[in-house]
């Protein structure tokens, strides 16, 4: 035997295969159209430029969608996935290899590559996906994580793709049994079969039920080509042409800009408003519900799930093949996930985004739909409309506070960049460093650690306002440009070309959505801007502590922008002992509960999220939770506060942590 | 319908105390670091005329400020709020006019507007909290009277109000044309301004009426001129230090608690 | 003592309430520490049904009663009233006609000054003559600052913060009564349909020695019925912030602030709020403040004699049931 030679015949035991050709178009006509139908839908939304930058796109395909580098993120899932993934893949190669030899005449599947590939692999890659299959359905029936959705629709392509795997390979054992084929051994699983068979059954029985099978087995799988396009299985398709289509820039410019000359509707509540990709993104959804099990609202307990607005959406989009007005009908409120109370519950925290293994925008879309019910509507929440109209009037969201821009500075020698305009940097307090009383002892260390470094810095003092952050994330797009454009002229005035902030969400506004509001400066979180000065050699941190540190993430910095590691490098120089992670850390980290304009409202405390966040820390044996931001110093104080019991353990700002460490050295 | 209503831009009530200064020329907070909002009370005044023609339908209303430059900004919030027409009667006075110099001002400018079903005022305004225009206003225009009100509807003689009491509350008749002012209440908290409206506010015109218009002779009005005048202002001293109940357990702290509460009763 | 009336030194107390309670007290002493100082007489005019013996408590402290016997009730027929008060007015030509708080006090001075060619101001704390003129010393830019308000126009007609002021001794002399009978003078065009009073026991905030006041950090309506059980035990009064009123939890009348109720008891128990300049004016004149709140940081507790930073869910039921065992 000659392994050169090695190959086997094609169509074994099987006559009239022209019913298999004829069965071929229609099946491909329906899975055109099924797929036609949905270009079709995603072709009534809004244009939206996300086909440039090629290269990077592909890259993105080559991460996410070959790699899977996020569906890997969870092991259980990430591992059946891929096996799946992979096995159906190798499957669907082999298939066409048979085609090519056996129709195109290309007499390719023989010799080595025959017993390597098509046999061997083929065959180890099929039981892989077997187990997967298995694995699957074990989670679906047993583990059943808490945000699966269980549809009869996932049970029935789990059950097919078990029938086709199964039967796959019981026709490749009964062919090997019954052909007595040399190269059996190749295919181990098939051969396992064989040798079963051959105890059971007589080779006539085995080539009746080869064809019988053979037939079924076909039929399956035409059927199953069919009806994939209609279901979440086209998302090997759809998740590629989403990965393809991403948001290439920082989640944190993920938000769009109204154009309020031009719009004739601020804000969205139909379904043809959306841009293109934000209807491809209903479409590519796997339904997987990572987005919701890593949501902090949806975890704290209440109505909001991303994934839930996805797939509602996309059930809208799908009604409306049937309606012609459905892509215009109002879509707020026609579902409990599209309820008004569950979309004013979004911290903005992206943790879906991050999360999502396909791309998907869930958290823009929540804050579009909050436009529409701010902007057109002018409904929302009690203490959101409080927040507003205080930064209406005020310029800054904290009704209701007794401080002044500059009572911080009381007793500190520090200059208004009216009184020296050459200042090299602008020290942005932001309203939640200076207008909240526990923020003012934060934003005074940093300026005890710039004056030690000896920048030349200056506040703006009276002068600033909102960034309107808060304002931008709780729908109210209008007063967003306003405040930018403000500050922008303020800044100009002043030639500031240098920004440096501890608030992390003025930090992203400034950074990612200013400069399409005018802005033209160069702006860093204090972290970005503290390790640099380390790194010069302008930061003497002579002693450490030895406090047992962990860092929170804001989610305005680790997810929103991709920064994580500046704040570790500094917080390693300020004590003696190792940093310790957190388990959600990094762009996995978990929201402190303030953002989106959440730390404005008052919730019941058993659905806060800083409760939830209090709890892991307090997992740990950490003595200080260090922050990087007001908002997550104020929420999770008061998480920590509400949970600690008899605990010492205390939240401490990065400067604060940072001037203990350069002042002891006095 | 006509409905007018009276406006007034005031100081920020919430301003920090910090940025809080007085004056001394002008013997009146010093508005440098301030903000300047409409008086709570006013839009109120305004929630309760809009929710009254919201009932009633076709109604047009007016609102009407004697205020300065900047008092614009609270007409053009009343105008995205939905009011139909604004109305400023420009201050360039030196000073800021008592109560019943600027009930005669707003009067010779209602006068010169029409008539109204109804007018509207704040209960007070929350800088000098007076609490008189409105009365000094029906005095002026010689109409009737009805003070502390938190709601209105329509009926065939006029209108059926409801007037806040010391202890409770109480329901009058009152003829068309009467002045009314707007008390707080949990139904009448101002409305949101949808997007569109404010940004179509700010095409409208604003009506500028000056004291020439109205035959007022500015040099006639002055801070002795006025029936009242301030003579002192000042930020009062005061902050007592406050003695934090400490103790080993809450139940040691609440006992002290309960030790303080009567000691104090005893001594009644 | 000038025996001379109708010089401008005379000094009218219109006393609406129909009890000798502490806010005539109060009202009748402002008069007497201005009429003492022009040197007129102090002559009470009173409203509505008075008993004899309250009226008995005026003629001891005042030079002349007016007693104006009405059919109509205070808030019903405020045009006859009125016409009542500018005849008084004019025969008298007082230097200065005094009312205590209340809304209808409120409602009739400026328009009492109106009709006379006066002026008028409200919420005194204080008053003064200086160069023969009335001074008046409230608070204004809520609470924020003071002012002293200057009435330049003869009679000055003045509201007063009657429980602010000290109490006057008896004359050497009783007063003379005089009884008018007041016509319905004008139509009314203002018609009284129905009159509400909130449920309270026990006597009105203003009259309160014991306050439990709730605000906004209570959360809702229900732990209202709490504080009540913790008011009953102490025979307090109970109030509230404006946010708590607004949100509907409780009556706008329990409202203590700049534009509700200014309140003088001796023990004023803030829960769950936070003192904001507003509601602050309301209790300026209050002996002692308690508060009980989370936030150490809270502006009421500048102002408190003593405080407890707790939750007050682990404050009130406790403290309810000390209170009742300390009693017995
Ligand atoms: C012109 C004008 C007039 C006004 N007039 C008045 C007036 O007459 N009267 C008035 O009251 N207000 C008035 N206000 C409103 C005033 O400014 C404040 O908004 C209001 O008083 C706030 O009420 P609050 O203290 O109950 O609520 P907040 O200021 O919200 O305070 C709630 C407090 O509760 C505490 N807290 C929360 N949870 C708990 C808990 N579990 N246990 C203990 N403590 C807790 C918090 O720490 C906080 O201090 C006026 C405002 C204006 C502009
Ligand atoms: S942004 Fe955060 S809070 Fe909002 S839906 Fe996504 S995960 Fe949930
Ligand atoms: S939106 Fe993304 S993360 Fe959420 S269920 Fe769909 S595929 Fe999964």
């Amino acid at each position: 035997m000659n392994p050169s030679d090695a190959t086997r015949e094609v169509l074994w035991n099987i006559s009239n295969s022209w019913i298999m050709y004829a069965l071929l178009l229609p099946t491909l006509l329906i899975a055109g159209n099924g797929i036609l139908l949905r270009i079709k839908r995603w072709k009534k939304g809004r244009p939206v430029d996300r086909l440039d930058r090629p290269l990077e796109r592909l890259q993105n395909v080559w991460r996410h969608a070959v790699l899977q580098r996020r569906t890997m993120r969870n092991r259980y899932a990430g591992i059946f996935h891929a096996f799946i993934f992979w096995g159906f893949i190798t499957l669907t190669l082999a298939t066409t290899v048979v085609f090519l030899h056996h129709d195109f005449g290309w007499q390719i599947m023989q010799g080595r590559f025959y017993l390597y590939f098509q046999s061997l692999f083929v065959d180890l890659l099929g039981l892989l996906a077997l187990i997967g299959v298995g694995m699957a359905a074990w989670r679906r029936a047993f583990l059943q994580p808490r945000f699966l959705v269980q549809s009869s629709e996932a049970t029935w392509i789990l059950v097919l793709a078990f029938i086709i795997l199964g039967t796959g390979f019981l026709l490749e054992g009964w062919r090997i049994a019954a052909t007595d084929d040399p190269w059996g051994n190749w295919s181990p699983v098939g051969s396992l079969i064989a040798t079963f068979s051959i105890h059971w059954m007589s080779v006539e029985t085995m080539q009746f039920f080869h064809w019988g099978v053979w037939w079924f087995h076909l039929l399956l799988v035409f059927g199953f080509i069919a009806w994939a396009p209609y279901t979440k299985m086209l998302h090997p398709l759809t998740a590629t042409l989403n990965i393809y289509a991403a948001n290439l820039k920082p989640i944190g410019a993920s938000l769009k800009t109204i154009d309020f000359e031009s719009e004739e509707s601020f804000g969205i509540n139909r379904l043809d408003h959306f841009t293109w990709k934000d209807l491809m993104d209903l479409d590519a959804c796997t339904e997987c519900g990572r987005c919701t099990a890593v949501c902090p609202a949806a975890t704290a307990g209440k109505s909001l799930s991303p994934r839930d607005i996805i797939l509602d959406l996309r059930e809208k989009s799908r009604i409306s093949n049937k309606r012609e007005t459905t892509f215009s009908d109002p879509i707020i409120g026609t579902a409990p996930s599209l309820s008004t109370e569950s979309l004013w519950q979004c911290t903005s925290c992206a943790a879906c985004v991050e999360s999502c293994p396909v791309s998907i925008e869930q958290f823009p879309k929540i804050i579009d739909m909050r436009r529409f019910q701010v902007m057109e509507e002018a409904v929302f929440p009690e203490p959101m409309q409080q927040a507003l109209a205080s930064i209406e009037s005020r310029g800054h969201p904290f009704s209701g506070s007794r401080f002044s821009r500059l009572d911080w500075t009381e007793g500190l020698n520090i200059p208004e960049i009216k009184d020296r305009p050459d200042a090299e940097v602008l020290v942005w307090t932001g309203c939640g460093g200076s207008l909240v009383e526990r923020n003012q002892k934060s934003s005074r260390a940093l300026t005890k650690i710039l004056d030690r470094a000896g920048i030349s810095y200056a506040i703006l003092g009276r002068e600033e306002k909102c960034t309107g952050d808060p304002a931008r994330r709780m729908g109210n797009e209008f007063l967003f440009q306003e405040l930018a454009k403000q500050n922008i002229q303020t800044f100009e005035k002043y030639k500031v070309k240098t920004v440096v902030t501890s608030c992390a969400h003025c930090f992203n506004t400034f950074r990612n959505e200013y400069p399409e509001q005018g802005g033209q400066f160069e702006v860093f979180h204090h972290s970005e801007y503290l390790k640099r000065l380390l790194d010069q050699g302008k930061l003497p941190m002579k002693s450490s502590s030895d406090r047992k540190i962990t860092l929170h993430d804001p989610c305005y910095l680790s997810r929103h922008n991709h920064m994580t590691e500046d704040a570790r490098s500094l917080l390693q120089q300020t004590s003696s002992q190792p940093l310790i992670e957190l388990e959600r850390n990094r762009q996995n980290s978990f929201c402190c509960g303030g953002g989106g304009g959440l730390s404005f409202t008052e919730e019941p405390s058993e659905q806060r999220v800083n409760r939830q966040r209090a709890d892991e820390i307090l997992k740990t044996d950490v003595d200080t939770v260090a922050v990087a931001c007001p908002f997550c110093t104020t929420m999770l104080e008061d998480g920590i506060n509400a949970c600690k019991g008899s605990r010492d353990i205390k939240v401490k700002e990065l400067s604060e942590l940072i001037l203990e460490s350069l002042e002891t050295e006095e | 319908m006509k409905l007018l209503v009276c406006i007034k831009q005031i100081l920020d009530p919430e301003i920090p105390v910090r940025d809080f200064s007085i004056d001394r020329e002008k013997l009146e907070a010093d508005s440098a670091n301030a903000n300047q909002v409409t008086n709570i009370f006013c839009e109120n005044a305004l929630e309760t005329a809009l929710q009254l023609r919201d009932s009633v339908g076709e109604s047009s209303i007016t609102v009407i400020c004697f205020g300065r430059e900047s008092a614009e900004d609270s007409l053009r919030k009343a105008l995205a709020m939905k009011a139909d027409e604004a109305c400023l009667v420009m201050n360039d006075l030196n000073h800021t006019p008592d109560s019943a110099t600027t009930a005669h001002v707003l009067a010779s400018a209602i006068e010169s507007l029409g008539s109204f079903d109804l007018i509207f005022t704040g209960r007070e305004s929350g800088d000098w909290g007076n609490g008189q225009t409105g009365a000094y206003l029906a005095e002026e225009l010689k109409v009737p009277y009805l003070p502390f009100v938190d709601d209105i509807k329509q009926t065939d003689k006029g209108f059926e109000v409801r007037r806040q009491t010391e202890s409770g509350w109480e329901r009058y008749g009152i003829p068309a044309s009467s002045v009314v002012t707007i008390t707080n209440s949990d139904h009448n908290l101002p409305r949101i301004p949808k997007t569109r409206d404010i940004m179509m506010s700010h095409r409208k015109t604003i009506t500028r009426v000056s004291f020439e218009d109205l035959k007022i002779r500015k040099d006639e009005l002055n801070p002795q001129s006025d029936s009242v005048r301030p003579v002192k202002l000042f930020v009062p001293e005061k902050e007592s230090a406050c003695e934090f109940i400490e103790g080993e357990n809450l139940n040691a702290k609440i006992d002290q608690l309960a030790d303080k509460i009567m000691e104090i009763r005893s001594t009644l | 003592m000038s025996e001379t009336s109708g010089n401008g030194s005379d000094i009218l107390c219109v006393l609406s309430s129909n009890e000798w309670d502490r806010s005539a007290e109060g009202l009748v002493g402002a008069g007497r520490l201005l009429s003492d100082k022009t040197g007129g007489k102090l002559i009470a005019v009173t409203l509505g049904e008075w008993q004899d013996s309250a009226l008995k408590q005026l003629g001891a402290r005042c030079h002349q009663v007016r007693v104006g016997q009405t059919q109509v009730s205070v808030s019903g027929g405020i045009e006859s009233m009125l016409d009542y008060l500018v005849k008084l007015a004019e025969e008298i030509q007082p230097a200065s006609i005094l009312f205590g708080n209340g809304t209808v006090e409120e409602e009739i001075s400026p328009r009492l000054a109106f009709r006379l060619g006066g002026s008028s101001i409200g919420d005194a704390q204080a008053l003064t003559i200086s160069n023969n003129r009335i001074q008046v010393t409230r608070s204004v830019y809520g609470g924020k600052a003071t002012a002293v308000m200057e009435l330049q126009k003869s009679p000055a007609v003045v509201w007063i913060r009657s429980r602010a002021f000290p109490p006057a001794g008896p004359l050497p002399q009783s007063g003379s009564f005089e009884t008018t009978v007041i016509q319905e003078t004008s139509p009314e065009s203002i018609e009284l349909l129905q009159h509400h009073e909130d449920a309270s026991e026990g006597v009105s905030l203003e009259e309160a020695t014991m306050i439990v006041s709730g605000g906004r950090g209570l959360g809702g309506p229900e732990p209202f019925e709490d504080l009540k059980a913790l008011a009953a035990t102490i025979g307090a009064e109970m109030a509230a912030s404006r946010a708590a009123c607004d949100a509907g939890w409780v009556p706008h009348s329990w409202q203590v602030g700049q534009t509700g109720k200014k309140v003088t008891p001796e023990l004023y128990l803030a829960v769950a709020m936070s003192g904001s300049s507003q509601h602050m004016m309301g209790i300026t004149d209050a002996r002692n403040i308690a508060a009980v709140n989370t936030d150490p940081d809270a502006p009421i507790f500048k102002h408190c004699r003593f405080g407890i930073v707790e939750d007050y869910r682990n404050v009130i039921g406790p403290l309810t049931e000390k209170l009742k065992s300390r009693k017995k």
